[in-house]
């Protein structure tokens, strides 16, 4: 038996900063272009995450009729798509009436507020207190063990069917391919930084930073490496060990995050829309003198953010396996901690900033005695106070 | 740089003195090295749009931090103090866009401005032993008086809000003078202010400057500053270009190709 | 239960609620402080109050003290012990005015909005150490066996039955004239839409009050409503019972703790935390450390939650972690907002029109399996309200109070009305 080391909680934070990413990419949308530190988001995940509940699984809501059950993943889309529809409906009925005002910041959070308080209610209202689940195929961990010994290392996997632990899995890697694959990773990682790289300009402006595609490369290499060439078990007396426990869920849950970051970030920086997004995040004002139309782009911010919500909820509400109508309201403090860490301005901030919250989270609860699995939100905090303590305007400033 | 500034005042009549002082706005250098002191009296500022002159009245007020540099009032090294540490020591400034409270009454706001009121202390106010309402009763009478000459005391009671532009920046100066400055810094104070008042403040000033106040004082009117300074320092994208008398500076080759030769003096 | 009863429960909640409030439009009307750790004071100060006064070998508690306070003085009489757990309440507001200073050191240099993510932050976090933390305030079972003051004199008799019911009658009725006089006065100074509302509320209130227990009850309903200081059935001759003391303690609490932050704000100290609030780099030029200001400004506001807290703990008689949630700041953050930010008496008239919407629609006859639905429902109507407050009347119902500085011999007291 292997135990789950370091490792595992690192992988796990990625998976918790994941979904914190996930409320953490509308938020920081909102927060930088609407210029609302939206405390109802937490709630906007909420009501997603219900939404999606609706397709999915009505028997659970008492007022609806059974009218038979839609697969989650169709689900989700609707509920996305109704969602967007609520967003423009804050911004319409609310929002926008206040910026018309010129409503200062601390008046946008109270309004906020009083959103957060009639959407939670609004859910338990119609839906009621109860821990509903969704409507989906159960998904089974499997236990990747990590062997190092003498000769290399050596592959492990293990899944739990019926009750008993079954391998599925067994091979290896000897020291000199462990190596060679690093670095030709390392290699192909590099070459596409330099090739991807151009002049430092004043209009240089990267759809990906070189940095992070290089890196995204290179672990993608590796990965696929690994995959495809798999040897022989290079024995199986450990030196050192470790475990990580994954499942589809998982990887799912990560890949829709980045690819919702990527998507986000393309929009934002190709079509004429986002640059108008991001003119006005810059300064509202001169936006419209160049002939911006900003209640339109406030719109358009209302309805991506609030979709990217639903599917934050989504996600929260299939990785834990239960919906209550606090369950955004407690994930709010880790994703504005993650978008204030991240600094408010861009997609890639904010998932940065969601993973080092969400790994600091898991990693801390690793390392504290067992007692302290509560304080994980503390730990998010006490980082998030930390920093703005010596950078009060967040790790990667630019407000 | 400054190595001719040829009047610079002798050092015991220095009060403010600034070595090498540096301010970045990211890429923007706002400050570039000002090497300059202060002596009392009136010493104009002068420099085109953009020269640094609100930059650097907010790094000697601690309202900014100079990345280089050194700042030395009557004797004391203020670099990098806070803003209220900078004016209890008796170096106060306005601000060039005036920061009236706007939903305060004018009377509020003046008598925001007297320092050591016993009142303000929360023990003072909790208490209220004589000497808070001898502090009030007389701090409410500088406040009037003030008022009074600045025309502002039929005003007192109108939300600063609902003030002029131009009694903005009447009520910004009012205010300075009434927290018992050794020096003033003035950022552009009469701009939009009507001729009769302008003399009469410059009278004022005047009037400040025989009592022992001393001014540094921020002006695009080439006359004004020609008039009324005794001293003048030329600004110009974040360096002193020249130091002298206002004679001396306006004919200054480098200062008339610099700024005066973009207006029509 | 009698609508009197039900009102003494009510108008203790709003009293308390209101002292909590009030501390929190120091922080936030007064000094521009988004506090949305509020609650977390409250919390402090009723912890601190309970253990300070809880004998020290209270039955199931297994956190740090009973340091039994009113036991120490108990030999000086009810005075004596009284005395006591007034000690204790002392206690609880130095605490939560010494735990602000510690949340109050890194986060009051933040912007504003990261000010009120912080402290909402840090509040849940405290909350979360006195509910995981058995050592300390025994975690989640809470406190129960809390010391009352004075409980043992109650319920209060001076003699014979109609010796009590003269007495306490009299009071009663004196207060109902008293709050006649009160609500003429403010008629005539209101405007039309003013005097329209006062209008109506008070002849609702009547009418329910006084109208509607005739016609249901009879004469022994009406009875109870207009005597109803006077409890005919505590003790042997009737009298003064305890939760009506509790109410006379809260409404005390609360005239003090309104005269001490009127006291505070009407002065000198008080205008500079209004220029804090409306621009902070005034004030600074002008010489005022204004960091002291806001620190100040937020320890005493919540010393004031942390009185409310010591009161809450004796009206409820328990105390527990899940009782101190984040929405009691936000409840009170609602009501300063309708009443009007920057008004002390609009802090009390916020804090009564919400909990009458949050507790007076208990009156409303619904199916207990809807009881969700109705406090949901509730909600909603809050959070719709504060929005549309916000929208149509930012100031609040009675908008930004006047300020006057009392000056002895100054006939231009007044002058610096708003
Ligand atoms: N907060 C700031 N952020 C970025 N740049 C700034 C900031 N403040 C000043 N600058 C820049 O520093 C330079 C100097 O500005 P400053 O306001 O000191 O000029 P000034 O001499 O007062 O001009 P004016 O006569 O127009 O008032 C300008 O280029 C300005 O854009
Ligand atoms: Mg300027």
């Amino acid at each position: 038996m292997v135990d789950a080391g370091l490792l595992d909680a690192i992988v796990q934070g990625l998976i918790t900063g994941s979904i914190i990413a996930g409320g953490a990419l509308g938020l920081s949308l909102i927060y930088n272009i609407a210029e609302v530190p939206n405390f109802a988001h937490g709630d906007m995940i909420t009501i997603g995450a219900y939404l999606a509940l609706v397709f999915n699984n009505p028997a659970e809501i008492p007022f609806l009729p059974a009218f038979g059950s839609a697969p989650l993943p169709a689900a989700a889309i609707v509920g996305v798509v109704l969602a967007g529809a609520l967003g423009a409906a804050y911004e319409l009925t609310i929002f926008r009436k206040f910026r018309q005002k010129d409503a200062d910041i601390i008046t946008m959070v109270i309004v906020s507020l009083g959103l957060a308080l009639v959407l939670r209610n609004v859910v338990l209202f119609l839906v009621g207190s109860k821990n509903i689940r969704y409507e989906s195929a159960s998904v089974s961990n499997t236990n990747f063990d990590f062997l190092v010994t003498g000769a290399g290392m050596t592959v492990r996997t293990t899944q739990r069917q019926a009750g008993d632990v079954v391998t599925t899995g067994l091979w290896g890697y000897p020291w000199w391919l462990l190596a060679g694959g690093l670095i030709l990773a390392t290699a192909v990682g590099y070459g596409v930084f330099r090739a991807y790289r151009r002049e430092e300009g004043f209009d240089t402006v990267y759809l990906v930073p070189p940095k992070i595609l290089g890196t995204a490369v290179a672990i993608a290499t590796a990965i696929v490496l690994g995959a495809l060439i798999q040897l022989a078990p290079q024995g199986t007396d450990p030196i050192v060990a470790t475990r990580i426990g994954l499942s589809i869920k998982h990887l799912t849950i990560v890949g829709v995050v980045l690819a919702a970051m990527f998507a986000l970030n393309v929009a934002l920086k190709t079509t004429k829309f986002g640059r108008a997004m991001r003119a006005t995040a810059d300064n509202m004002d001169l936006a419209e003198v160049r002939g911006v139309d900003a209640d339109r782009v406030q719109l358009l911010v209302w309805v991506i953010a609030s979709m990217l919500a639903a599917l934050a909820g989504v996600l929260t509400g299939w990785f834990a396996t239960n919906l209550t109508p606090n369950m955004g309201f407690t994930l709010l403090l880790p994703i504005f901690a993650a978008v204030i860490l991240g600094g408010i301005s861009s997609p890639y901030g904010a998932v940065a900033g969601a993973m080092i919250i969400g790994v600091s989270m898991d990693v801390s609860v690793y390392l504290l005695p067992s007692h302290f699995a509560t304080y994980r939100i503390a730990v998010a905090f006490l980082i998030l106070i930390g920093v703005l303590m010596i950078k009060p305007e967040g790790l990667w400033g630019d407000v | 740089m400054s190595e001719d500034s040829s009047v610079a005042p002798s050092p015991e009549e220095t009060i403010l003195a600034v070595e090498d002082l540096e301010k970045h706005f990211g890429g923007i250098v706002a400050l570039d090295g000002v090497d300059l002191s202060v002596g009392s009296g009136i010493t104009g500022l002068i420099g085109p749009n953009g020269a640094g002159k609100t930059t650097f009245f907010n790094c000697l007020t601690g309202f900014y931090t100079p990345e280089v540099g050194s700042i030395t009032f009557q004797g004391a090294d203020i670099t990098g103090s806070r803003p209220a540490a900078v004016a209890k020591s008796g170096m106060v400034r306005t601000f060039q866009i005036p920061r009236e409270l706007s939903e305060m009454t004018v009377l509020e706001n003046l008598l925001l401005a007297p320092p050591d009121q016993s009142g303000e202390r929360l023990s003072g106010a909790w208490l209220r032993g004589d000497a808070f309402v001898d502090d009030e009763l007389s701090v409410r009478e500088r406040a009037l008086e003030m008022a009074e000459f600045f025309e502002l005391d039929h005003l007192l009671d109108e939300p600063a809000g609902n003030l002029s532009g131009g009694q903005r920046k009447l009520l910004e100066l009012a205010r300075a003078l009434l927290t018992d400055p050794e020096m003033v810094l003035l950022d552009e104070p009469l701009a939009g202010v009507n001729p009769t008042l302008e003399e009469k403040i410059l009278d004022r000033i005047h009037d400040l400057e025989a009592q022992g106040y001393s001014f540094l004082f921020v002006e695009h009117d080439i006359e004004m500053i020609m008039n009324h300074c005794d001293r003048v320092i030329v600004l110009h994208r974040g360096e002193v270009l020249t130091t002298g008398t206002p004679e001396e500076v306006q004919t200054d080759d480098r200062v008339i190709e610099a700024y005066l030769g973009e207006v029509d003096v | 239960m009698a609508v009197a009863d039900f009102l003494i429960t009510l108008v203790t909640f709003i009293a308390i609620y209101s002292l909590f409030g009030i501390g929190l439009n120091l922080k936030f009307g007064f000094t521009g402080l988004i506090d949305f750790g509020h609650v977390a004071y409250f919390m402090v100060g009723a912890y601190v109050t309970v253990v300070l006064t809880l004998p020290a070998d209270a039955a199931t508690y297994g956190g740090i003290g009973g340091f039994d306070l009113p036991g120490l003085f108990a030999a000086l009489g009810p005075l004596g012990s009284l005395f006591g757990w007034v000690l204790g309440v002392v206690g609880g507001m130095v605490a939560a005015a010494l735990v602000s200073l510690a949340v109050g050191v890194p986060t009051l240099r933040l912007r504003e909005d990261y000010l009120a993510i912080t402290a909402l932050g840090i509040a849940t976090i405290l909350n979360t150490v006195v509910k995981d933390e058995d050592w300390l305030f025994n975690g989640p079972y809470g406190i129960s066996g809390i010391h009352k003051p004075l409980v043992d004199v109650f319920p209060l008799s001076l003699g014979s039955f109609t010796v009590n019911m003269a007495v306490f009658g009299l009071l009663s009725v004196a207060v109902f004239a008293y709050v006649a006089y009160w609500l003429v006065n403010r008629f005539r100074e209101a405007g039309r839409t003013g005097r329209i509302a006062m209008a109506v509320s008070v002849g609702l209130v009547s009418l329910w009050y006084f109208v509607m227990p005739a016609i249901d009850g009879g004469t022994v309903e009406l009875t109870k409503n207009v005597l109803w200081l006077f409890d005919p059935t505590a003790g042997p001759n009737g009298g003064l019972d305890y939760d009506r003391f509790v109410l006379i303690l809260a409404v005390g609490f609360l005239a003090g703790g309104y005269h001490w932050v009127e006291r505070t704000i009407n002065s000198p100290y008080g205008r500079v935390l209004r220029a804090i609030r409306e621009d902070e780099d005034v004030p600074q030029a002008l010489g005022k450390e204004t960091f002291q200001y806001k620190m100040q400004g937020l320890m005493f506001g919540s010393a004031l939650a942390g009185a409310a807290g010591a009161l809450w703990a004796v009206n409820i008689g328990f105390v527990s972690p899940d009782q101190f949630a984040s929405t009691i700041t936000f409840f009170a953050f609602t009501a300063v907002i309708i009443g009007g930010t920057a008004n002390n008496k609009g802090v009390i008239l916020g804090t009564t029109v919400f909990w009458a919407i949050r507790n007076g629609t208990r009156f409303i006859d619904v199916p207990s399996q809807y009881s969700i639905q109705l406090a949901a429902a509730r909600l909603i109507l809050i959070g719709a309200i504060l929005i549309v407050i916000l929208y149509y009347r930012p100031q609040g119902l009675l908008g930004e109070q006047d300020y006057d500085i009392d000056l002895p011999g100054s006939a231009t007291g007044g002058s610096d009305d708003v």
